[in-house]
C-alpha cells in the first residue's frame, strides 16, 4: 500500500480548514470574524497570541464583563452626583443620580482591557462615560481626559457627548470592521478588538488566495519593511502620530499616552534607524513586557557599555550611560502618573530625566 | 423642530428690543447724577414714555437728560435701546459708544452696537463687536445667545469666512433650532456665497434650502438622514457648484476616506477649482495615497506658484512618494512664502526625519511645539 505523502496531506488539511473557515466568514458576512483562527494556520506564532493581548481585547464584546461580575456594585461620588455601576442577573448598568433624578443606562460597549470606559448611545448620540473602572483602584474614577469637565446637569454628568466623528474613531481603533465608507458605524460587521485585518489590510483576500496558491501575490504589505518614521505613523493611526498630536489640543502630561509622539520628540529618534521604531521594542502580537530589564538589549543596540570596545561590525556607537547598565527605561523613560492618580504610562520621550524636572512637552 | 426666533426681520428686531429691555441688566447709576429736580423729572418722564412705548418721546427726553448729565450710564443704555428699537442705528451706535467710553466692560452694549453696525452694513466692525460681546458674556441668556450667534454666523458668511460660519451655525443644529431663513444662511455658508440670507436671489432659494437642510441634518449627527439629504441634493441640482465640496469638507471630520470621493465629484463639476484640488490632494495624502495625490499636487503647484499651500502639498506629495530631496525643495519654497505655516514645519520635520537629517528634524519639531504651545488646551480625549 502506498502511503500518502504526509506533507501533501498536511497541506490538504490546512487548505480544507481554510476553505471551511472562509466559507463561514463569507456566509456570515463578517469579514473579520474568525479570521485570526484561519490566519493561525500559517502564522500561528502571531495569530494565536495576538487575540490575548490588550490590543486584541481593546473592546469587550457585549455581554457580562468578568471584571464587573467580580465587582457587582461599584459606586463613586463626584461633584453633586453619585455613580453606580451594578451587575445583576447578567446585566450591567451605569447609573447617575443627583439625589432627585436618576439616569440608568445598560452597559453594552466596554472600551479597554485594563481600565474600562463605557460608550453609550442615547437618542442617536454617543456619550463616553464620565467615570471609568480602574484596576489600580478596584473601583471607579474620572475618565482619563475628562478631568477638566464639571457637569452642570444630570445629563452632562452621564458623560461627554461625542461629536459624530468620535464614535467612528473610538470603534475604528478598538475594534475591526466597524466602520463603513470611512464614516458609518456598522455593528453587524464589527469584531471586538484589534484583529489581523485591522493592521494587515487585505488579510482576508490573501487568506482566500493562499488556498489557490497565489499567496505571495496577495500578501498584505510587509510592515517590517517600513522605516521608523513610517512605523510611527502606522501605529500612530490609533496611538496618535506626532503630527496628529502637534495639530491637536493635547499638551501636558496627558500626551504621555501618545507614544509615537513622545518617541519622535526624543533626541535619539531617527526616522531612518530601525533600532528606534515601535516594533524594534514591541511585538504587537504579544502582550506588553512590563519588565524594565527586558528592554536593556534594545537600548544597547545603539548605546555602548562603559569601557567596552565596540566590535568592528557593531553599530552601537551612542555613548554609554555613566550610571548603570541595566533597567535603562526606569530612568530614561520614567513612568508618569496621570492627574487622577489611577493610570500610569511609561514616557516614550527618551531623555536624561532628573527628579523635579517639569514634564517636557 | 423648535420654532425659531428670527422668522422675519421685524420680528427679530421687536423680539430683540423686548428682550433687551426686559433681560439686560441696567448698568446702575454708577455716574454721579446732578440730583437736580429738572434731571430727575426728565428721567422720570423718559422712563414713563418708554414704558408706554412712546419711543420718539422717550428718545427726546433721554437725549435731554443726557445733556444735563452726560455720565449717566443708564441713560445712554436706554437711549441706545430706544434708538435701536426704532431703527435709528447710527444714533444707537453713538449712544452705545458713549456708554462704552464710560464703562468699557458693558458687554451688552458692545453686542448691541454690533447689531446696529450689522444693520448699517458695517460688517467687519459688527463682527468684531458681536464676537467681543459674546466673549464678554453678553450672550448669557439663551435667546440673546441665539440672536448674537445667528448674526455672527451670517456675518462670517458675508465676510467669506465660510468654514467658521458653518461652525457658528452648528450649535443651532445641536439644539434643533431651525427656520427657513436659517437654512438659507447655512446654505450660503455651505456653497461659499458671501451674502446675507435676505440678499439671496429668489431663484437660489430652493438650492440653498436643500443645502442648508442636508448640512443641518449632518450637524445634528444624523448621518443616515444627512446622507439621504445630500443624495437628494445631488440628484436635484447635479450641476450646482460646491455641493460635493461642502459634503466632502463635512465628511473630513470622519477622516479622508469619506471625503475623497466627494472632492473628486466636485472636480468633475468644476475642474479648475483650486480649493477643491487642494483639498483633494491633501486628503489623499492624509489617506496615505501619495501616488494618487501627486498629479493633482503638480497641477496645483504649477497653477499657483506663489501660494504656500500649493507648494506645501506638492512637497509633501513628493516626500510621501519617496522623493524626499525634491520634496524638501518644494517645502522650503513654501516656507519662504509663509514662514509661520505650521503644516510646512510639520512636513519639513517629517522630511528631514525620513532623510536621516536628525538635527534638522528635531529643530523643526521643536519649532512646531513652540508654535502650538499657546493654542493648545489641557483637555485630552481618547
Amino acid at each position: 500500500m502506498v502511503l500518502p505523502d504526509l506533507r501533501i496531506l498536511s497541506q490538504l488539511t490546512a487548505t480544507l480548514s481554510i476553505l471551511l473557515a472562509a466559507s463561514v466568514v463569507f456566509a456570515e458576512q463578517k469579514p473579520a470574524h474568525n479570521v485570526a483562527a484561519v490566519c493561525a494556520r500559517c502564522h500561528s506564532s502571531q495569530a494565536l497570541t495576538q487575540p490575548l493581548t490588550s490590543m486584541g481585547r481593546a473592546l469587550q464584546p457585549p455581554g457580562v464583563d468578568p471584571v464587573l461580575s467580580s465587582h457587582p456594585r461599584l459606586t463613586f461620588q463626584k461633584f453633586a452626583y453619585t455613580y453606580v455601576v451594578e451587575t445583576l442577573n447578567g446585566q450591567s448598568t451605569y447609573s447617575v443620580t443627583d439625589g432627585t433624578q436618576t439616569i440608568t443606562l445598560p452597559i453594552r460597549w466596554t472600551f479597554g482591557n485594563s481600565a474600562r470606559t463605557w460608550v453609550f448611545e442615547r437618542d442617536g448620540v454617543y456619550y463616553e462615560s464620565l467615570v471609568s473602572y480602574y484596576p489600580s483602584l478596584g473601583g471607579l474614577g474620572i475618565t482619563i481626559g475628562d478631568f477638566g469637565i464639571t457637569p452642570r446637569t444630570l445629563d452632562e454628568a452621564v458623560g461627554r457627548r461625542l461629536p459624530p466623528s468620535e464614535p467612528v474613531a473610538c470603534f475604528g481603533c478598538h475594534s475591526t470592521g466597524a466602520v463603513i465608507d470611512g464614516q458609518l458605524l456598522s455593528f453587524d460587521s464589527l469584531e471586538p478588538g484589534v484583529t489581523c485585518e485591522h493592521c494587515h489590510t487585505g488579510a482576508i483576500s490573501h487568506m482566500v488566495s493562499a488556498v489557490q496558491g497565489a499567496d505571495t501575490e496577495t500578501a498584505p504589505p510587509d510592515l517590517r519593511k517600513l522605516t521608523s518614521e513610517d512605523v510611527s505613523d502606522f501605529c500612530g493611526q490609533c496611538h496618535r502620530t506626532w503630527e496628529t498630536v502637534i495639530r491637536g489640543p493635547w499638551r501636558g502630561e496627558l500626551n504621555v499616552r501618545f507614544q509615537p509622539y513622545r518617541l519622535a520628540n526624543s533626541k535619539c529618534f531617527s526616522g531612518t534607524d530601525p533600532r528606534i521604531s515601535c516594533i524594534a521594542c514591541h511585538d504587537p502580537h504579544k502582550n506588553l513586557d512590563t519588565d524594565a530589564a527586558a528592554y536593556d538589549a534594545k537600548c544597547l543596540a545603539c548605546h555602548t557599555l562603559q569601557g567596552a570596545v565596540p566590535a568592528a561590525n557593531r553599530k552601537a556607537t551612542a555613548k554609554a550611560c555613566p550610571v548603570q547598565e541595566t533597567n535603562c527605561v526606569s530612568c530614561h523613560m520614567p513612568e508618569v502618573k496621570l492627574a487622577n492618580g489611577q493610570a500610569t504610562f511609561r514616557d516614550h520621550l527618551i531623555r536624561i530625566a532628573k527628579p523635579g524636572m517639569p514634564y517636557p512637552d | 423642530m423648535k420654532q425659531p426666533w428670527h422668522l422675519t426681520k421685524s420680528r427679530t428686531l421687536a423680539s430683540a428690543y423686548f428682550l433687551l429691555l426686559v433681560l439686560f441688566i441696567p448698568f446702575g447709576n454708577l455716574a454721579a447724577q446732578d440730583g437736580s429736580s429738572s434731571f430727575d423729572e426728565i428721567e422720570a418722564e423718559a422712563t414713563a414714555a418708554r414704558d408706554v412705548e412712546d419711543i420718539p418721546r422717550a428718545i427726546e427726553l433721554y437725549t435731554e437728560a443726557l445733556q444735563l448729565n452726560p455720565k449717566w450710564q443708564d441713560g445712554w443704555w436706554s437711549l441706545g435701546l430706544a434708538q435701536y428699537g426704532s431703527g435709528a442705528y447710527a444714533s444707537a451706535t453713538d449712544a452705545f459708544s458713549h456708554l462704552l467710553a464710560l464703562n468699557p466692560t458693558a458687554a451688552p452694549a458692545v453686542a448691541l452696537r454690533g447689531l446696529c453696525e450689522f444693520e448699517m452694513g458695517d460688517f467687519p466692525t459688527s463682527l468684531a463687536d458681536i464676537q467681543k460681546g459674546i466673549a464678554s458674556g453678553a450672550a448669557g441668556d439663551a435667546r440673546q445667545e441665539q440672536i448674537l450667534r445667528y448674526h455672527r454666523a451670517m456675518l462670517l458668511t458675508r465676510l467669506g469666512r465660510f468654514p467658521e460660519a458653518l461652525q457658528a451655525y452648528s450649535p443651532f443644529a445641536e439644539h434643533n433650532l431651525s427656520s427657513p431663513e436659517l437654512l438659507v444662511g447655512i446654505g450660503l455658508a455651505g456653497l461659499r456665497i458671501p451674502l446675507l440670507p435676505k440678499d439671496a436671489r429668489a431663484d437660489q432659494q430652493a438650492l440653498l434650502t436643500a443645502v442648508g437642510d442636508a448640512t443641518f441634518k449632518f450637524m445634528q449627527g444624523d448621518q443616515t438622514a444627512a446622507k439621504q439629504a445630500f443624495s437628494d441634493l445631488f440628484q436635484n441640482f447635479p450641476a450646482a457648484q460646491n455641493t460635493h465640496f461642502l459634503y466632502g469638507n463635512l465628511l473630513l471630520a470622519f477622516g479622508p476616506d469619506a471625503a475623497v470621493p466627494q472632492f473628486k465629484k466636485e472636480l468633475e463639476i468644476a475642474p479648475d477649482n483650486m480649493s477643491v484640488l487642494s483639498m483633494l490632494a491633501w486628503s489623499l495624502l492624509m489617506q496615505h495615497q501619495p501616488d494618487e495625490a501627486l498629479p493633482y499636487a503638480k497641477r496645483l503647484a504649477k497653477a499657483e506658484p506663489e501660494r504656500a499651500a500649493s507648494q506645501l502639498i506638492l512637497g509633501r506629495s513628493l516626500l510621501d512618494t519617496g522623493s524626499a530631496a525634491s520634496g524638501i525643495e518644494y517645502l522650503q519654497r513654501a516656507l519662504k512664502l509663509d514662514p509661520r505655516n505650521l503644516e510646512v514645519h510639520i512636513a519639513l520635520a517629517k522630511a528631514y526625519s525620513k532623510s536621516g537629517r536628525n538635527d534638522d528634524a528635531r529643530r523643526e519639531r521643536t519649532l512646531c511645539l513652540q508654535m502650538t504651545q499657546n493654542g493648545a488646551t489641557g483637555l485630552a480625549h481618547p
